[in-house]
């Protein structure tokens, strides 16, 4: 376990048995424990572990940051040569975005939303005493490859896309030339083809300016990808330390194996015989023909001509970037949305007919109780102020007229959890046990259709892996049909039938998941596929930042087995 | 740092058990609400046994006695009708307390429903409601009261209502502010899809989560009312005279501050530490509460 450092002269971080407690009233927490690695210029390190682990607290040390109440029990942090902890005023300052810069998990948020970018960066500069003449702020936009620099500079971040905010403030962190970049799950925020652009540039300006990089992130992906070691975090003591290639092929540890086992990948070799064919052959328990939804009469629409069907016991995943009316679908699916125009129809299985263009106050209470939904954020999906077994027991009553603590016990067992939990509150519960009594109270009333809005993105990889498990399993049992929303490839190939990929509020290509993986059509499905990234993959994928390279096309292509490809040209 | 704040608590508690609870764990950790709540309740306790404890009749008259200083029967002296000064300060909470109780209970139920049902409404009825709010936002407190009494009488009711007339608008503006960050939460939309009624969904979701900012608005909005309703007194349109009352007995007795300065001077302390005691209780309330909000957030 100990660090692997070759010549600490050479280091530009150089940690050493770092260890750092937080105070929670009179006790102190031990949040890091003898943490020890080194980075030299042109490197990147990995700090892979749950939320938790330690890992942030650990990074932002390079930074000479602490979060308040937090206190360096042992240990030394030096970066360029300098104890980070013995600087005074002054040395801090120079150290940050001087010597180490950070790029933080949401861009959005680190830029000031009332300056326009170009000032930010001739700020970021001045600053630190460089010379801040427009000519340097547009070379260091073009510097991050952003298309049209002088118009860049004059806008407010507000009228930047995510990637290219993500873009200005990799711009800011490197204004300086810093010897070391520390990364804060730089990419959480951007959908796959966003991330893999972004990813690339910060690789190839770590290369180009011998910059040393931390790169802290929950994604294994993302840093199999980036880093040249990688150092796995839990409960604030580093477990494993290895380079990339020999992590993934022969992980020590036990908790980076399960680590391992629990991520899904989109890549497999191996798919397990399928029973999807039958599955699609009988009654569809949804039929969407030329759905239309729209926010407002002046708006484009979210959802625009939509069809599809969702056979019984069958899971169809959407998967797209955030925007391409994924969520609204399901929205409108939920009835919390008013269709526009098309058709919407909803067969149960026990004969229940519905409409699904009415919202919910035209519903009938037997469709209201079939069709259920889960949410993306467990901790604001459950009423803060009421007991877990209230929040279950509420639509129990609502849908069957009646509710016992037998009942609500017995659904939380199903959902993995112990029938005392009845009585906590939501705070007292960890993210996947609120997500999984979010799956019970959709569960509780005996719903034949789920819609599941994005519902492991929230949580760590172990505790996503348990909870897909949960899901599938219930589904199984119960022959529920299930409409998955995702922005994540891995996930939907573990748990979808069939796939349709939307983007700009159409689908593009719907086609059983096996079709779609091993043959995608449509460029926007190839892109999405491409840009994926699985842990153990050393390479990043060659993409560019979203760029549409095709126009659509009217009519459909089918390529029989149910998989149908939206026409479209070279753009 | 999960495990230590979501161990197992595992004890039945529904959400104003929760609020009981903050709010009793708040007061070890917070200075300022402990004096504020203890402030507040030595005047109750004192209006409550004021009749048994204060030894003269408060409104009784002796000439005899008139404008004496501290003496042994009568502590802080007597006014020009000789009435005891003590006893008609210990007294003279009673009516200002009941009427702020009345109004700020009123006013701030009222303000708190409608607050949460235009949140949630978001059509025409938010508009008007919030439309009329905005008008009566706009006439002034003290005008607006003293038009009531002149045209009415200066009845308990009266002056009661005029009071929530004048601060429920306030109230609605607050909590209806706090109920929309309510209103975009997850468990509000997965009532909405349950198909629950809108009442039921401002009762059973909304109204709970807004309870911090209500109570913190009560304690508030209770040290204006109180220092609103001796005002009318001092102005001669509450409490009639001889009822004992603080602004009142400053009225009655400023003429005479230089002979005897405890006739004006008690009232006024009394009234000072009540108004001390609830802004310190808002203060206190509000960061308690926050504070533990934001810490329940960052937690999870």
């Amino acid at each position: 376990m100990s660090a692997i450092s070759v010549g600490t002269t050479e280091n530009i971080v150089q940690v050493d048995d770092l260890s750092i407690s937080y105070s929670v009233g009179r006790h102190d927490v031990p949040v890091v424990r003898g943490v020890s690695f080194a980075i030299r210029p042109g490197e990147a390190l990995g700090l892979v572990g749950e939320s938790g682990s330690g890992k942030s607290t650990v990074a932002r040390t390079l930074l000479a940051h602490l979060r308040r109440g937090s206190t360096i029990v042992g240990g030394s942090v030096t970066v360029d040569g300098a104890d980070v902890f013995s600087l005074n005023d002054r040395e801090r300052r120079a150290l940050r975005g001087g010597t180490a810069a950070i790029v933080a998990q949401n861009a959005g948020q680190a830029l000031t939303p009332s300056m326009r970018v170009g000032r930010q960066l001739r700020e970021a500069l001045e600053s630190h005493g460089l010379p801040g003449g427009h000519d340097r702020v547009l070379e260091l936009v073009r510097h991050v490859r952003l298309p049209d620099p002088e118009s860049i500079i004059d806008r407010y971040p507000h009228q930047l896309s995510g990637g290219q905010q993500q873009r200005i403030a990799i711009a800011m962190a490197i204004a300086c030339r810093p010897r070391l970049l520390v990364l804060d799950e730089p990419t959480t925020a951007l959908d796959v083809v966003t991330q893999a652009a972004a990813l690339t540039l910060i690789r190839d300006l770590a290369v180009e300016l011998e910059m040393a990089i931390l790169l802290v992130s929950h994604d294994l992906g993302v840093v199999s990808t980036m880093a040249d070691e990688i150092a796995v975090m839990r409960d604030g003591i580093v477990v494993e330390h290895n380079t990339t290639a020999e992590l993934f092929a022969h992980p020590q540890h036990d908790y980076t194996r399960e680590l391992l086992a629990s991520v899904p990948r989109s890549r497999r070799a191996e798919i397990e015989a399928d029973t999807t064919l039958d599955k699609t052959e009988v009654v569809p328990v949804v039929v969407a023909q030329d759905l239309v939804v729209r926010y407002a009469r002046s708006l484009p629409a979210a959802v625009d001509h939509v069809s599809f069907e969702i056979g019984l016991r069958e899971t169809l995943a959407v998967v797209g970037e955030s925007g391409s009316g994924k969520s609204t679908l399901a929205m409108a699916m939920a009835g919390l949305l008013p269709a526009e125009s098309g058709s919407f129809a909803f067969h149960g299985s026990d004969g229940l007919e519905g409409d699904l263009t009415k919202p919910v106050a035209g519903r009938s209470l037997a469709l209201r109780r079939s069709v259920q939904l889960i949410f993306q954020n467990a901790d604001t999906s459950l009423n803060p102020r009421r007991t877990v077994g209230a929040a279950i027991a509420r639509p129990l009553r609502l849908f069957t007229g009646s509710t016992s603590k037998d009942r609500v016990a017995e659904l939380l067992v199903e959902v993995g959890l112990t029938p005392d939990f009845a009585s906590r509150l939501p705070a007292q519960l960890s993210g996947g046990q609120r997500q999984r009594v979010g799956i019970a109270r959709a569960l509780a009333a005996g719903a034949d259709l789920i819609i599941a809005d994005e519902i492991t993105t929230a949580l760590d990889v172990r505790v996503q892996a348990g909870v897909l498990d949960l899901l599938t399993e219930l589904r199984d049992a119960k022959g529920l049909s299930c409409l998955f929303i995702s922005h994540d490839l891995a996930v939907v190939r573990g748990i979808a039938d069939r796939v349709a990929v939307m983007t700009g509020g159409r689908i593009v290509e719907i086609a059983s998941t096996e079709d779609l993986f091993r043959s995608p059509n449509h460029p926007y499905t190839r892109q999405l596929l491409e840009a994926t990234l699985d842990p153990g993959m050393t390479e990043l994928p060659g993409v560019d930042d979203a760029k549409q390279t095709w126009r659509d096309a009217d009519g459909w292509d089918d390529h029989g087995n149910g998989h149908r490809t939206r026409r479209w040209e070279s753009a | 740092m999960m495990a230590s704040t979501t161990g197992v608590r595992g004890r039945p508690s529904r959400w104003m058990r929760g609020i009981a609870s903050s709010v009793t764990s708040s007061l070890s950790g917070s200075t300022a609400l402990s004096i504020g709540l203890g402030l507040i309740a030595l005047h109750i306790v004192l209006a409550i046994v004021a009749p048994w404890i204060s030894g003269h009749d408060p409104i009784s008259t002796d000439p005899s006695v008139a404008l004496t200083g501290s003496t042994w029967s009568h502590w802080l002296g007597t006014d020009q009708y000789g009435r005891d000064i003590l006893s008609r300060t210990l007294n003279g909470g009673r009516y200002a307390l009941l009427v702020t109780f009345l109004a700020t209970t009123i006013a701030v139920s009222i303000g708190t429903i409608l607050g949460c049902v235009t949140a949630y409404a978001d059509n025409w009825f938010d508009e008007v409601v919030m439309r009329v709010v905005d008008a009566l936002l706009a006439v002034p407190s003290i005008l607006a009261l003293l038009v009531v009494v002149t045209v009415f009488n200066s009845g308990l009711w009266v002056i009661v209502l005029a009071v929530t007339v004048v601060y429920a608008p306030a109230v609605t503006r607050v909590v209806r502010g706090a109920a929309r960050t309510v209103i975009t939460q997850d468990y509000v939309t997965a009532a909405r899809a349950r198909g629950e009624k809108p009442l039921s969904i401002v009762f059973r979701e909304i109204l709970p989560n807004v309870t911090d900012v209500v109570l913190v608005e009560y304690a508030m909005r209770a040290s204006w009312i109180v220092l609103l309703i001796s005002t009318l007194s001092f102005l001669g349109f509450g409490a009639n005279p001889p009822t004992p009352d603080w602004g009142l007995m400053v009225q009655e007795n400023r003429t005479a501050l230089t002979v005897v300065p405890m006739g004006a001077l008690a009232p006024v302390v009394a009234l000072a530490t009540l108004v001390v005691g609830l802004n310190l209780s808002a203060d206190g309330l509000s960061k308690s509460l926050g504070i533990d909000r934001a810490q329940k957030g960052a937690v999870s």
